[in-house]
């Protein structure tokens, strides 16, 4: 530790560098040995530090070089402040114990479909996608006949509808609780006149009358539909496998395969590879695939239903339960879909 | 639906090697899916869905036909073996039995064809039959009833064996025509039923029920111990009257579920004469009358015109015309190839009589995709226009921000069921006769379309009394009912929480700031305030059994809310700052006493509430003036202005004195 110094008078110019040269290194070696910086700094630059009193000492240096002198002092002060830089510390040598736990602060959590919708929006989002809301409440016209189920058609007994209790409206049907978002289909085409391109995502509540551990009363859907000019089942594909991608992790690839929707042709059923043991069967998923839902090629009288030319137009459309679908993320274990409307805390707070 | 294929079965009509696993992994890729192997009667059994546009699939045959072309297709030798029936000789005249007079109504039977067994024994079903039926889940009985199921189930035609003798004895006329309601029937396990009307029925002369085709014989013509002679009988219905009858009476049959989808009639001749084979056979049953067959309209399969061009538009690759002839040809089709006025290949499908599926042009590219192999198209995201038109008065951005910001400062998102029950309905403020209900519940907790879905909210909180401290959310839509319209679903954003209230108005302030807006609250009642922006009601906040309840309508804050702020420069000047306590009479509220007060002047930048005691309430107030530094001499009036209000507007009293 250096104690206050007398500066001799300094009355020249060698003489001052001279001084500045000595201080520098004896700057250094405190440094080195110092066991309080803050003190050596306040030795230095302090009130009556050593570059304060050889400031006050160059009174002796002739007019003329003064500005010299001036300009090397305060090259000095730069190389002092930037060696004796110390940062703010706590005191030295008190303990502070900072393994201890943090304060408990409420955590609000967002319910897992919305954190799926969320995900599922933005993937489509990214490559053009539309998203979109329609009624949940609606027509037989929108949820049935316009995607060619006419009445009483079998085909309409695997949705197993809710109706609301009101009259017929005399053009549009029974009033129901729609089994699926592809009511949006047409109400999309008409939202846009009839006139494509369409790339939309409508996410939405629907109803069917089941509920078991698969299987809730209420439950959401998320549908696509692209329309354009020279939409083939290619881009299906792609749009699907993208899908899988961004959703599930990369190397998880989808696969379809034939099957029958009214309201679409080709029809396929979607399935997704296994991410434990990618498409070759294990015990979580028997086959090596699940069945995540339905899509196709959007049926010419869907698009003449919403004002749109078969002839010139062609499209795809799919249709997937979010729950159904964000339940095969790997490693989520959701073995009992009702505990997601059950606002059961201790299931949702884990989200 | 699902039919069950035994292995060995299937190969008496399918050539090939093919091992099951393998003839499972190649039609459910092409075809219709297996979704199971079971291994029953040391054979495999196939368990497959097939979709109901399929009904040609829904037989032995049927599948047997799918694999061979599939297989080949993978390169697996595959073929679909003839159908070798022996050929019906008349009978002689001394053997024959006269037929029954059949009286047909066209319009709801499109084909009839049958034959007279003569001297059927009921001999037990063979073990070999007896196998193959519980193979596919069939009760074993004898085999003169177990014949006709087996012969549905191997080539896809329902057929039902009438006690000849007993269809005699009722007058020996068979008339098919709908029934009138209110008549009465007895079906053969012994049941009673009364018609609805409209069900196709076949009725004697006396106008009693004889048969409900398709779907249960009747005690007066159906086989029993003493049958001696069999009338094996096809009929064909009109597919919508058979599943009206079938849903009417809660009877599902294999039949029903055949006729309903449209199976092709062409299909009965053949298993007429399989029934015939069988019955002679089994039971020692000679023919003893000509096959009777009534067929007025022959199917007529319209052709279907599509260009390669439209092929290659749907499947986004070109294949040869060879190569879709042969698909074509190979699923039963005739194919022509022609060229069109541009020398584009143009191809005229006439499809199978069994294939009532295929009717468009789009029918046909499935057809062609599949075989091909969906497996086998690349996977390319569009590269078409992307649209920019967006739905208006939506902001799906601004929905998940303002959910993004009440997960942050502590709230619970939950999701609750939009049909309520009647206890929550009426909670909602609403009466019952001001919901929307619905025709057929599942269950009695949810039968109303919500209104409100505060009293969701509350009951979920009153479920988990054990935590302290609760606050949860839901955004979702109410169901408000609109005369001969849907219902207007009305997006809101409703919060309930235990917390103490004041904590909560500022969870409901900080969450308006988000968006930049900034409500008053103007009280309508002991518990209940609207809250206002810009003049428009966006909500409500109330108090309901010690809860804080904040119900926003979501359309009315997108209206008001805002993405960024209009930025406010920062003042160079400095501020004073002093607090005013005042004691205030009981049930004073203080919203509007800061709003009051912040009147009072232009440099009085702000007024918080700081503290309360019992009745005091204390008040900070900022004071600046922007152009220059406020003095105490500028403040004294002000001061004495604020003072006066509250004392004369809001009968407050000044805590202390002012000098």
């Amino acid at each position: 530790m250096t104690k206050k110094q007398n500066i001799p008078i300094i009355s020249s110019i060698k003489e001052l560098q001279e001084a500045i040269s000595k201080y520098e290194q004896q700057c250094k070696n405190d440094l080195n040995s110092s066991t309080n910086p803050q003190e050596t700094k306040s030795c230095y630059l302090g009130k009556n530090g050593i570059f304060n009193q050889l400031a006050k000492s160059i009174k002796s240096i002739p007019k003329e070089n003064k500005k010299e002198a001036g300009i090397i002092l305060n090259t000095f002060k730069d190389v002092l402040e930037k060696s004796l830089k110390t940062t703010k510390s706590s005191k030295q040598g008190e303990w502070v114990d900072l393994t201890i736990p943090g304060s408990k602060k409420t955590q609000g959590h967002m319910h897992p479909i919305s954190q799926a919708m969320e995900e599922i929006t933005n993937i489509f989002k990214r490559i053009g996608f539309t998203r979109v809301r329609y009624p949940a409440v609606d027509w037989d016209w929108y949820a049935f006949e316009a995607l060619n189920m006419p009445k009483n058609h079998p085909a309409r007994d695997e949705w197993e509808t809710f109706f609301v209790d009101v009259p017929k409206h005399p053009k549009r049907g029974k009033m129901v609780l729609t089994p699926h978002t592809s009511n949006g289909q047409v109400r999309e085409m008409e939202r846009l006149g009839g006139k494509p391109p369409i790339r939309m995502i409508n996410i939405a509540r629907c109803a069917r009358r089941q509920q078991d551990a698969t299987h809730t009363q209420m439950f959401h859907q998320f549908e696509g539909l692209v329309v354009d000019e020279s939409i083939n089942i290619q881009h299906l594909k792609g749009t699907i496998d993208y899908f899988a991608r961004e959703f599930y992790g990369e190397g998880c690839v989808s696969r379809i395969r034939p099957f029958h929707f009214k309201f679409t042709e080709p029809s396929f059923e979607v399935d997704f590879s296994c991410h434990i043991c990618k498409g070759k069967g294990c015990h979580f998923c028997k086959s090596g695939w699940h069945e995540v839902g339905g899509a196709g090629m959007v049926h010419p009288n869907v698009l003449r239903a919403g004002g749109i030319d078969p002839e010139k137009y062609t499209g795809f459309a799919f249709g997937w339960g979010i729950e159904r679908t964000y339940s095969l993320k790997k490693g989520l274990n959701i073995d009992d879909i009702r505990l997601l409307y059950s606002a059961d805390l201790q299931f949702l707070e884990q989200f | 639906m699902n039919i069950l294929i035994p292995h060995k079965w299937l190969l008496e009509h399918l050539n090939t090697k093919a091992t099951p696993k393998k003839i499972q992994e190649c039609l459910s890729l092409c075809g219709p899916s297996v979704e199971r192997i079971y291994d029953i009667n040391g054979d495999k059994v196939y368990d497959i869905e097939i979709t109901t546009n399929r009904v040609d699939s829904m037989s032995v045959r049927g599948v047997a036909r799918e694999a061979a072309v599939i297989l080949k297709q993978f390169g697996i030798d595959a073929k679909l073996k003839n159908l070798n029936l022996p050929s019906v000789s008349k009978p002689k005249d001394s053997e024959v039995l006269p037929l029954p007079k059949v009286v047909n109504n066209p319009k709801i039977c499109k084909r009839i064809t049958a034959v007279i067994l003569k001297n059927t024994q009921q001999n037990p079903t063979p073990k070999w039959m007896a196998e193959r039926l519980e193979q596919i889940e069939t009760n074993v009985h004898n085999s003169v009833i177990d014949i006709t199921n087996y012969i549905t189930h191997e080539l896809g035609h329902p057929c039902h064996a009438f006690d000849y003798d007993k269809v005699m004895a009722t007058g020996g006329v068979i008339i098919v025509k709908e029934a009138k309601e209110g008549k009465k029937f007895v079906t053969l396990d012994g049941e009673e039923y009364i018609t609805v009307g409209g069900e196709i029925v076949f009725e004697n002369e006396k106008g009693e029920i004889i048969d409900l085709p398709a779907i249960k014989g009747t005690a007066n013509t159906s086989i029993d111990d003493n049958t001696k002679n069999v009338f094996l009988w096809l009929e064909t219905l009109d597919a919508k009257k058979v599943r009206a009858t079938s849903m009417a009476h809660a009877i599902r049959t294999v039949a029903a579920q055949l006729e309903e989808k449209n199976v092709d009639p062409h299909l009965s001749e053949i298993v007429l004469l399989r029934g015939i084979e069988l019955y002679q056979d089994l039971t020692g049953a000679t023919v003893a009358s000509e096959i009777y067959n009534y067929f007025p309209g022959n199917v007529q399969v319209e052709s279907i015109k599509i260009t390669a061009k439209r092929i290659e538009d749907y499947l986004g690759i070109k294949l040869t015309d060879s190569k879709v002839k042969q698909i074509l040809t190979d699923l039963g089709c005739q194919v022509e190839v022609q060229k069109n006025s541009k020398n584009h290949s143009v191809f005229i499908v006439t499809p199978a009589t069994f294939r009532g599926d295929m009717r468009i042009p789009a029918d046909i590219i499935e057809e062609i995709a599949r075989i091909y192999g969906y497996h086998n198209l690349p996977s390319v995201v569009m590269p078409t226009r992307i649209p920019t038109s967006y739905p208006k008065d939506t902001d799906f951005n601004l929905e998940n921000r303002c959910k993004h910001y009440l997960v942050n400062i502590g709230y619970q998102e939950l999701y609750s069921y939009s049909m309520v029950s009647e206890e929550l309905a009426i909670q909602s403020g609403y009466s019952l006769e001001q919901h929307l209900k619905l025709a057929n519940p599942l269950v009695e907790n949810n039968v109303y379309l919500r209104r409100s879905l505060v009293p969701s909210l509350i009951e979920a909180i009153e479920n988990n009394k054990l935590r302290k401290e609760l606050s949860v959310f839901e955004f979702a839509s109410v169901y408000h009912p609109q005369k001969n319209e849907l219902p207007d679903e009305e997006l809101h954003l409703s919060l309930v929480s235990s917390k103490k209230l004041r904590e909560v108005k500022s969870d409901l302030e900080s969450l308006l700031g988000q968006v930049y807006i900034k409500a008053s609250i103007k009280q309508t009642e002991e518990q209940s305030a609207e809250i206002i922006c810009e003049n428009k009601k966006i909500g409500e906040i109330k108090i309901v059994d010690k809860l804080t309840v904040i119900d926003i309508i979501w359309n009315k804050l997108l209206s008001v809310a805002k993405h960024h702020p209009t930025y406010t420069p920062v003042p160079k000047t400095a501020v004073i700052i002093e607090d005013l306590t005042f004691t205030l009479k009981e049930k004073t509220a203080i919203g509007p006493i800061i709003e009051a007060i912040v009147k009072v002047n232009e440099y009085i930048k702000q007024v918080e509430l700081k503290g309360v005691y019992k009745n005091n309430f204390t008040f900070t107030i900022t004071y600046l003036n922007p152009k220059e530094n406020i003095s105490n001499e500028d403040v004294d009036p002000i001061r004495r202005k604020v003072v006066s209000l509250v004392e004369n507007e809001f009968k407050g009293k000044l805590v202390g004195e002012l000098n």
